[in-house]
């Protein structure tokens, strides 16, 4: 914000006291924090007329759930305006939407949802794992012209990284190899990439981890090149398994390195059901960094595997 | 007092809609026009009457009746006829169509056809205005079936709370589609807005009653906060398409009901212009009509390989 003053944010809460978990408390210029009605509809337009008339909107929302109110705005209008108008209008917008999880918040918040909005031209979707990340993509989806959805994982704001006071920027569309491996392919982003990594760091599994960063535009090479030398593959999804992230990125690996693959790819995601309150299901009903590792070693160990189920329990 | 000019610059927008709209009538059945059209036929005086206080840099949002605000604003006709004819040349070079228009230059920023959403836009862009000091306003232009939507009482109520320069235009015509009024809103729309801020209403057959409460309310605009203004008109034609409505309920008399005649009938009672002048008008506005078909027909239609672009 001290460096462009087009840059503004606008969202349920972006102006009291909790400053959305802690990420938006002490900024420089309060003026430019507007918070809002009960009206995520209406805001996202609102954003998008502001973008489209010269300045440089931040959406806030503080739940991936809240955004659906707003799914009007953000597939009709936002995702298209590029497109019906040929570019003639610039769309500078960027939201900024948070997974809630645990202490039984239940079914309406604790969506993670990224392939909704990836399913529809004209969205960049970026999902960081870890505060460096979450930094330096969101000061790219702020600089970028065209519209970008950054979600971030709401435990992520209790992990502890260096974080450079200097702004930085990295890449929309591209992933990071976060551990190497020569057995098998493990395709993750948010919390699945920490708690995949914690999996294989504590069991010291021979698997190459990579970090997607963004889900759209997906880095199909970065995938492409771990796959051809692995031969297998493995997608872990905190997300909902039909049409997921899990199957777009399989999708693509089963079209372009088929030949390279040992095995049939598999999938680790949410079961086929919402997300319950009580801490005894909602404990079944996350993967964890132990279900990865023991579906890994299965996985690792040859045993035939006729069937994916989705969830944890594979 | 309106001064000559501006009468006359009244009429002959009003009358470049009416000869635009025509021409579209005309010829829609031989589906040169390949995108569904919802026509100003009878409804000129609205659009007319507010944008003759706009200035290009204050930016418009409306919906899918779009040709009467857009071509009120100052969008070229040849670029509207080209963008109906799914030309490189029209103003989304074709991949907008009728529902989405869009011309930077005069503040149009592009359009939705889905009812109501394109009311907070305005919403956005006054307050972008505001926060950045800049001296303009934005209109949100829309007809009474989008007052049914959440998304308006989201927008007029932030409009109020944070004092944002942005006018409501609500063309009311009576008609959601064929639904009345009386059976799609239960509240008289002035009155439930005047709740929110500065609420007048005008008769929407009569430009110069809309040309004076759209001044009114815009004055109060420019000082920095949000007005609506709802103007009552009638809608000739079907909802979608070139053919003359005929629900029962929908009853025009052209004689009481048509603006540019009773624009034409003021002006030559009270001798502020010769049968000459307006002769010379609406042959000047068939000229250029014409002139806009014949640009489109001429114009290039983009190639398969124009698919992904700008996505």
């Amino acid at each position: 914000m001290v460096q462009d003053p087009r840059v503004f944010a606008i969202g349920l809460d972006v102006d009291d006291r909790f400053g959305v978990f802690g990420s938006m408390l002490g900024m420089t210029h309060p003026e430019r924090l507007i918070g809002t009605p009960v009206s995520e509809s209406a805001m996202m337009g609102v954003a998008l007329g502001a973008a489209l008339s010269g300045l440089r909107p931040l959406v806030v929302h503080l739940r991936v759930d809240f955004m659906l109110l707003a799914m009007d705005q953000l597939v009709n209008y936002v995702a298209k305006w590029r497109y019906m108008t040929q570019g003639q209008v610039k769309v500078p917008l960027t939201v900024r939407a948070v997974i809630g999880r645990g202490w039984g918040c239940g079914a309406q918040h604790s969506g993670t949802l990224p392939s909704i909005f990836a399913h529809v031209p004209g969205l960049k979707i970026t999902m960081p794992s870890n505060p460096y990340q979450v930094k330096g993509l969101l000061l790219s989806a702020i600089a970028d012209d065209y519209p970008v959805i950054q979600i971030e994982h709401r435990h992520l704001y209790n992990d502890a990284c260096h974080v450079p006071k200097e702004m930085y920027t990295l890449p929309i569309g591209r992933g990071e190899v976060v551990r190497k491996g020569r057995e098998l392919t493990a395709v993750t982003l948010s919390m699945g990439t920490v708690d995949t990594l914690k999996a294989c760091e504590r069991n010291e599994l021979d698997v190459e981890v990579i970090d997607l960063r963004t889900v759209k535009p997906l880095d199909e090479d970065i995938i492409l090149e771990s796959v051809r030398k692995t031969g297998r593959l493995l997608v872990v999804d905190y997300d909902f398994p039909f049409a997921g992230v899990a199957a777009e990125v399989t999708t693509r690996v089963v079209e372009k390195a088929f030949g390279d693959l040992r095995e049939a790819p598999q999938r680790i995601t949410f079961p086929e059901c919402s997300m319950p309150a009580s801490g005894v299901l909602e404990k079944a009903f996350y993967p964890s960094p132990d279900t990865i590792a023991a579906r890994i070693k299965a996985l690792l160990s040859r045993a035939p595997q006729t069937s994916v189920e989705g969830g944890a329990h594979g | 007092m309106i001064d000559e000019q501006r009468l006359l610059w009244l009429l002959t927008r009003m009358r470049l809609i009416r000869r635009f709209e025509e021409a579209i009538v005309a010829i829609y059945p031989t589906d040169a026009m390949v995108t569904p059209v919802h026509l100003h036929i009878g409804q000129e005086a609205v659009p007319v009457g507010v944008c003759a206080h706009l200035r290009p840099a204050d930016t418009l949002f409306f919906g899918h009746r779009s040709h009467g605000p857009a071509l009120a604003k100052g969008l070229d006709p040849k670029k509207l006829m080209a963008e109906l004819h799914g030309r490189t040349t029209g103003c989304a070079r074709g991949y907008g169509g009728s529902m989405h228009l869009v011309d930077p230059p005069n503040g149009m920023l592009g359009s939705s056809a889905i009812v109501g959403g394109g009311i907070a836009l305005g919403v956005g862009s006054a307050l972008a205005a505001k926060l950045s000091g800049e001296d303009r306003v934005s209109v949100s232009y829309f007809g009474d079936a989008a007052t049914n939507s959440g998304v308006f009482w989201e927008s007029v109520n932030f409009a109020a709370l944070r004092a944002v320069p942005v006018l409501f235009v609500c063309e009311n015509n009576d008609l959601s589609n064929t639904m009345r009024q009386r059976e799609h809103m239960f509240a008289d729309i002035t009155r439930a807005a005047s709740l929110f801020m500065l609420a007048l209403s005008a008769n929407g057959t009569d430009v110069l009653d809309v040309h004076e409460k759209a001044g009114q309310a815009l004055e109060h605009v420019r000082s920095g906060r949000p007005a609506l203004i709802e103007c009552k008109t009638r809608r000739w034609m079907k909802h979608q398409g070139v053919e003359r409505d005929d629900l029962p309920f929908n009853v025009v008399d052209e004689a009481r009901d048509c603006p540019i005649r009773r624009l034409e009938s003021h002006l030559l009672e009270r001798a502020l212009v010769t049968r000459g002048e307006i002769d010379e008008i609406t042959e000047r506005v068939r000229q250029q009509v014409d002139e806009a078909i014949a640009f489109a027909m001429a114009s290039p239609f983009p190639t398969e390989g124009d698919l992904i672009r700008e996505v």
